[in-house]
């Protein structure tokens, strides 16, 4: 065994690894999920909302991460839809429009189809500037969107007239791969404006370490890699999901199979070398 | 001088306005202002990224340097993606930004006929806030106060009403606007055929022009500018575009309000269409297919047969399925409520002119805004009968359906349109197949010939109306050609970012999974206690993160506090938040500290050198 493991070519265990992931999925494997705080936080505080109030969904990510994160920015548009309140798209990121029209086009235009663009909701689209931009549309929004990204000014969208600056929205939600992202929304938009400014969040895994200390005061709940946004699935699907709710609506949940039996296997790899390591110390063996 | 000390002084003055701007509420508008600025930096840097990825990337392949290849990949990747976006190849123009079915020809507002200037007495009212003197910028090039009078130039439209009636809340402005926008409008027999959009400094016809309209239009005035723009209107709405409808069955004729603008051959099938086609034009083209109606019990043996007829007989789960799809049509009882509810007498509101002449007649306090309610109309018995044996019928005529409404009881115009809207919103029998299909599909096997019969009315929908739209397009004279989005689906933009940008980013993510694999087998050793710590937390937090922790600690309570889920969620929230925290007050202490060099001058090293 020693033997085995200690000459265990880097391909095989990229073998296991692609198994391990390409398996469950093709088995569609699906494990129970039980929301924790955090998730609980986040829903609690988009299912309080009343009908007619403004959300700004902030979408920072882009393909590479649609995986992590497509499936919470799905559940976050269905569950302000659900609640019947105004949504004000736009993102930091050059390639953000297309995961916001991804997010229209997969659940507001087949299953809201009442909504209507301008005044139920609206797609602001992409600046540049990074935190810049934050900085800015905290105390005036015109200064920066001037129109939506479609070209149309938003003096004439019947749903920007009231908008001001962020403070004028009732929350945040901001979907964030990484920089800018949700530490800047926090820091330039939160932490300024705490009693104005209410943000929840949904981020990769990589990056939640280091979002985990802005919660609870200066961001109200966060949904964690695809795990969070598993938990914040489960929950929309319980208040609003009905008999067969639509794959879409259930693809974190999907996920987690996969990711089940990865991490089963990374924590075999981490034994598994770490036996390599003791027994080949044990025999004076460590080349 | 120019190359240090001005980028030194830029960066201190932002700084410290930004500074300043933080902590001086009253100075808040100078912090946006610099970032505004930072912003369009920001979007300079973008421009200055390209060019610097071209220089760096010419330069390696021009010198032959290793991985030269790549190089030259990243350069072709980056001209192609560049050319594509900006030229908008393949993208079509903005829908918004067009204005279908109507064609336009350039007229400056200096040329607009003196005769078309329309006033009414009074004034245009001042507010105490200054920033509410502004008129809507819809209105600004056409509206004046002339000693007394307000002039318009121009026809007025809806939108400009609307904004004109926002300017001032008082019931005198409103009065005011209403006299104008009454008058301010085309000569009668060109009313909702010809506009003038001053913000697009235009001229713009809907539909074909007729010697009359012409002549009605030349007259307006003499002035030889006015003359050729409506010469040119004129014959740009006589641009036949001829199209043939490949698709179109062999009895196939024109609807009869069409054939004023259109010629079609069933022989050849060749359509000829004059002028530009609205999107109402379009949609009563494409409207020729039959709507379903309820199907009683026999209908839906009968359905069923049919289908069971091209092969299998259905299971029980898609016996159920075809009756949840079938339940979904539309019902008499349906209907007659929609036409009821249309018929409740809604109070119509009052004018301004009519509210203001009230109030100044009698106790202003007391005047009710809207009229008299008309009486409420319901459908009787002999109509609702009618309804029932529409719905039995195959019948797919409405306006046949709404007259012998209309001549068995009262039927008012609220619920004439009732009808027509409630009969287009019935998805047509194609669409409802195609559902059928699915669910059938979903619940079982179906054989090829099923598949056939379900989806064959719905390609043919989608092939009537894709040539229609054809058509449509083909006749339509873009105003704005580069108005699309240039990530509009099917444009060369678009093709590139879903089939290259998408996956090849994906991969690149989905590959940190292998190597951390390979890592974690080959790198993750307890060699110490401290790595033995992180190796501890590292199975709290993979086993936490997925259903094996819950199901490997399950025996314990929900809340104890040694429930993997639990342990994950502590360590993130305690341990971690504790260090990172101290790492945030450290990096911020050093941020307080560089930021201070760097504002005060003394390092400059991000100005390329710190030599100077």
């Amino acid at each position: 065994m020693y033997q085995l493991l200690k000459k265990l070519d880097r391909r095989h265990v990229f073998l296991m690894m692609a198994l391990a992931v390409g398996i469950p999925i093709l088995l569609q494997l699906q494990f129970p999920e039980k929301p924790t705080g955090l998730a609980l936080a986040v829903f609690e505080r988009v299912d309080e909302l009343k009908p007619g109030d403004k959300v700004l969904l902030a979408f920072d990510f882009d393909p590479a991460s649609e995986g992590e994160l497509g499936p919470m920015a799905t559940s976050f548009v269905r569950h302000c839809c659900e609640k019947g309140v105004k949504m004000y798209f736009l993102t930091l990121w050059p390639v953000g429009p297309q995961m916001i029209n991804q997010s229209i086009d997969t659940v507001i235009k087949p299953d809201f189809p009442h909504l209507i663009y301008g005044e139920d909701y609206v797609n602001l689209g992409f600046k540049p500037g990074y935190e810049g931009v934050i900085k800015v549309i905290v105390t005036d929004i015109r200064q920066l969107y001037t129109t939506d990204d479609r070209g149309t000014n938003i003096d004439e969208i019947p749903m920007c007239r009231t908008i001001q600056n962020v403070q004028d929205f009732d929350l945040v939600c901001n979907v964030s791969a990484g920089y800018p992202g949700t530490k800047e929304w926090v820091q330039y938009a939160a932490t300024p404006y705490p009693d104005d400014i209410r943000i929840v969040a949904g981020c990769t895994g990589v990056q939640s370490p280091l979002v985990y200390p802005y919660y609870p005061d200066q961001l109200l709940g966060l949904l964690a890699a695809i795990k969070g946004a598993a938990e914040y699935e489960k929950l929309v699907l319980e208040e609003y999901g009905g008999d067969d709710p639509d794959s879409k609506y259930t693809e974190a949940q999907r996920r987690m199979g996969p990711q089940l039996i990865a991490h089963v296997l990374m924590i075999a790899l981490i034994v598994a070398g770490n036996y390599v390591y003791f027994a080949g110390r044990r025999r004076g063996d460590l080349n | 001088m120019l190359k240090n000390t001005v980028p030194l002084l830029i960066t201190a003055t932002t700084g410290f306005v930004l500074i300043v701007a933080s902590f001086i509420p009253a100075t808040v508008s100078w912090g946006e202002t610099a970032a505004v600025w930072f912003d369009i930096l920001a979007a300079i840097a973008f421009v200055l990224g390209g060019g610097n990825l071209l220089m760096h990337n010419l330069k390696k392949i021009s010198n032959r340097q290793a991985g030269w290849g790549y190089a030259a990949v990243t350069l072709v990747a980056f001209i192609i993606t560049l050319v594509v976006g900006l030229a908008k190849f393949g993208a079509p123009p903005s829908t918004n930004q067009e204005f279908y079915g109507e064609v336009f020809v350039e007229l400056p507002f200096s040329a607009f006929p003196e005769s078309q200037v329309f006033s009414v007495d009074g004034e245009i009212p001042e507010h105490v806030d200054e920033e509410f003197n502004e008129l809507p910028p819809s209105v600004r090039n056409q509206l004046r106060e002339v000693n007394g009078t307000i002039e318009f130039t121009g026809w007025m439209q809806p939108n400009q009403k609307q904004d004109l009636l926002d300017y001032d809340p008082s019931l005198a402005w409103k009065c005011r606007i209403d006299e104008l926008a009454e008058k301010a409008q085309p000569p009668e027999s060109l009313r909702g055929k010809v506009r003038f959009r001053s913000d697009h400094e235009a001229l713009s016809f809907e539909g074909v022009m007729s010697d009359e309209d012409r002549e009605a239009l030349l007259a307006l005035s003499d002035a030889p500018e006015w003359q050729e723009a409506v010469t040119t209107l004129d014959e740009r709405t006589h641009k036949q575009t001829v199209a043939f409808l490949v698709t179109a069955p062999e009895s196939y004729e024109l609807p009869e309000a069409m054939t004023a603008v259109a010629e079609y051959n069933s022989e050849t099938r060749q359509l000829t269409w004059t002028g530009p086609m609205t999107p109402g034009q379009r949609d009563t083209l494409t409207d020729r297919f039959a709507r379903i109606k309820p199907l009683d019990e026999a209908g839906r043996e009968a359905f069923v047969a049919e289908i069971e007829a091209q092969g299998d007989g259905l299971s029980e789960e898609q016996r159920i399925a075809f009756d949840k799809v079938m339940d979904t049509a539309w019902t008499v009882e349906q209907f007659a409520a929609a036409i009821n509810q249309a018929g409740i007498g809604k109070a119509p509101e009052k004018t301004a002119c009519e509210l203001l002449d009230e109030m100044q007649l009698g106790d202003a306090l007391a005047v009710n805004p809207k009229k008299e309610k008309p009486e409420d109309v319901e459908l009787n018995d002999e109509q609702l009968a009618a309804i029932r044996d529409f719905a039995s019928s195959d019948s797919q005529d409405i306006d046949a359906f709404i007259d012998s409404l209309a001549s068995l009881g009262e039927l008012t115009d609220a619920q004439r349109g009732a009808i027509q809207s409630f009969w287009q919103s019935a998805p047509t029998v194609g669409e409802r197949n195609v559902v059928l299909f699915k669910a059938l599909a979903a619940e079982g096997e179906l054989t090829p010939e099923q598949k056939q019969l379900l989806t064959a009315d719905s390609r043919a929908e989608v092939n009537w109306e894709n040539a229609i739209a054809d058509v449509f397009y083909a006749a339509h004279q873009t105003k704005y050609p580069w108005s699309g989005d240039y990530t509009a689906s099917g444009s060369p933009f678009w093709w590139c970012y879903e089939y290259l940008f998408k996956p090849l980013t994906a991969t690149m993510f989905a590959l940190l999974a292998f190597y951390i694999a390979s890592a974690a087998f080959r790198a993750f050793r307890a060699k110490n206690v401290e790595a033995a710590l992180l190796l501890g937390t590292a199975f709290i937090i993979l086993l936490g993160r997925t259903y094996a922790g819950v199901w490997l600690t399950q025996w314990l309570p929900e809340t104890s506090p040694f429930r993997t889920e639990n342990m994950s969620v502590f360590i993130g929230q305690v341990f971690n938040t504790a260090g990172m925290r101290a790492i945030m007050i450290g990096i911020a202490l050093g941020v307080v500290s560089t930021s201070l060099k760097v504002l005060l001058g003394i390092d400059r090293s991000y100005l390329g050198s710190s030599d100077d």
